[in-house]
């Protein structure tokens, strides 16, 4: 187990807010590490910073102390080398789901033709050949977060951080995503970093999931999660599936006896 | 127990039939008949004695003058004059402002210095620098553009700069974990966000460039749409000013419809397919 190299490690990160009422502490020397294809659950209480941890990473905030080290390299940020995927699937409205998911390779500057194709391709392999012309509005909640999945796929990134991607989308449309992400990761030997209230969809998907206090963020704990299920509802019916719900449940404080 | 609100009744028939004339058509009769009955009580009032014909004129009169104008190529050379002169000072001014508008975003340190300026500028009528404008650019075409300009310029430039402001902080910051630059930002999420707004103060800044052209030809002119109206009424010919006010109703009417179509082709991914409202 130990031969897995890392491939991102976050040391002693600090960061706080300047609000109306002093500094907030939001990261209070934070450390953990991610290995080469990983994946990692967040969970922790609602505020705790987590969408700060991935703002970090993505380089859209900076530390206040601390340190990222991507492969043995001392970074300033992976900005351009993630793929971010929020709850909002943040399609752009005026542009066609194709325009969309060739967004990141436009930035990159990538040919025009060979990027076309590129996003074809993929839109077949997610099932949403047809739909090229289409405007965001026009798609359902679960199709956009799909087109939101290859537009950050299609940029190859390094690491994919997932801040609460399903949340918004109702039980059944989650379930068949979750099992769309556990492929598509598994195909493309992707790393993930997925933050979420979800403790059970933390445990179906995870390999590991990581464990924060309150605000500020520290890790309680990191939980191995050593279920290999072919698919994320396959995990649910694991034997191990509830004893590890029931811990994490535990470590996070909520009241699973009825109170007297 | 509370009593239950009714249950709706099954509509009737006499109920839905009222519904009838809500098509292209039955609401084209409505209109039009509403037209004809206002122009026959004005005509009716005038000759039976009701209301001054010297004050408010008479539709046969506005017909009569109306078509001897426009056979002697009178009117539309004047309505071709005001035409361009309000097109020409809402093209230059919404480009400008929209452009200056979008621009701001580039610098938070500059917007927010020039910001209390714009405020100040934009709170002057610009009508009343009508005066000023026709002594720096004279009588002919550039003072009424200018004058337009500087109508539309201000409402095209806060619209922009809003809007610019108002763009989604969370497209951007995708952007920019995709590696992104500002460029690319402000061309790429900024840009296309603002579109909407822009055009919408198309809307606005097509009756400002109008109002800045006939002002401008009420100051000091020889020729217009406006120039007309002021002159008419200073002899009291009101039949006349009443058919230089129609057409510039019919110029304002037609242009807003070329507004609306380019708002159409240009912002596809806006127009929804039903024009379904809640029923109450």
């Amino acid at each position: 187990m130990q031969s897995i190299p890392v491939q991102l490690s976050v040391r002693n990160v600090r960061k706080s807010f300047s609000g109306k009422a002093g500094d907030v502490r939001v990261l209070d020397d934070l450390s953990f590490h991610i290995n080469e294809c990983d994946f990692v659950s967040i969970i922790g209480p609602s505020g705790c910073g987590k969408t700060t941890i991935f703002n970090i990473i993505a380089g859209l905030l900076e530390t206040d102390s601390g340190s990222l080290k991507y492969r043995g390299e001392e970074i300033e940020s992976l900005r351009g080398r993630v793929g971010y995927m929020m709850q909002k699937d943040l399609l752009f409205p005026w542009r066609t789901v194709l325009g969309n998911v060739l967004l990141g390779l436009e930035t990159r500057g990538v040919d025009r033709v060979e990027a076309e194709g590129k996003a074809r391709e993929y839109l077949t392999a997610f099932g949403l050949s047809g739909f090229e012309n289409a405007y965001p509005k026009t798609l359902s909640g679960g199709m956009r977060q799909r087109v939101a999945l290859i537009r950050t796929l299609i940029m190859d990134p390094d690491i994919l951080l997932l801040d609460e991607p399903f949340s918004a989308l109702d039980y059944q449309t989650r379930l068949y995503l979750e099992g769309v992400l556990k492929e598509a990761v598994e195909t493309y030997h992707k790393t993930v970093i997925l933050v979420t209230h979800d403790i059970d969809e933390a445990v179906a998907l995870s390999k590991r999931v990581v464990v924060l206090s309150g605000r500020p963020a520290r890790v309680k704990i990191v939980h191995d999660i050593d279920i290999s299920a072919p698919s994320p509802i396959a995990a649910r019916s694991d034997s191990r599936f509830s004893g590890y719900f029931h811990s994490l449940c535990a470590e996070l404080d909520i009241q699973t006896e009825k109170t007297t | 127990m509370p009593e239950a609100a009714p249950l709706p009744k099954r509509t009737t028939r006499s109920s839905r039939r009222r519904l009838s004339f809500d098509t292209a058509f039955g609401r084209a009769l409505l209109q039009v008949a509403g037209v004809a009955a206002f122009f026959a009580l004005w005509e009716i009032g005038v000759r039976v004695g009701w209301i001054s014909a010297f004050l408010v004129g008479s539709p046969s009169g506005i017909f009569s003058f109306g078509t001897k104008m426009l056979l002697s190529g009178e009117l539309l050379s004047d309505t071709w004059y005001t035409l361009f002169e309000a097109i020409l000072g809402f093209v230059i001014g919404t480009i400008c402002g929209s452009l200056l508008g979008l621009a701001l975003w580039y610098s938070v340190f500059v917007a927010r210095l020039v910001e209390p300026f714009i405020v100040a500028i934009n709170s002057v009528p610009k009508i009343a620098l009508a005066p000023i404008v026709v002594l720096w650019f004279g009588t002919g075409l550039v003072s009424k553009g200018a004058l337009s300009v500087s109508l539309t310029a201000i409402v095209a430039l806060i619209a922009a700069y809003q809007a610019a402001k108002d763009a989604d902080v969370d497209l951007q910051s995708l952007l920019i974990s995709m590696g992104a630059d500002k460029h690319q930002v402000f061309f790429k999420a900024v840009v296309p966000s603002t579109l909407p707004s822009i055009i919408a103060t198309f809307r606005i800044n097509i009756g400002f460039g109008l109002v800045g052209a006939v002002v401008g030809e009420f100051i000091s002119s020889q020729r217009g749409l406006g120039h007309l109206i002021y002159t008419a009424s200073s002899l009291y010919d009101l039949n006349t000013v009443w058919v230089g006010l129609f057409t510039l109703m019919v110029m304002g009417f037609v242009l807003y419809y070329v507004i609306d179509i380019i708002e159409r082709t240009s912002l596809p991914w806006k127009q929804s397919n039903t024009t379904h409202q809640v029923q109450v």
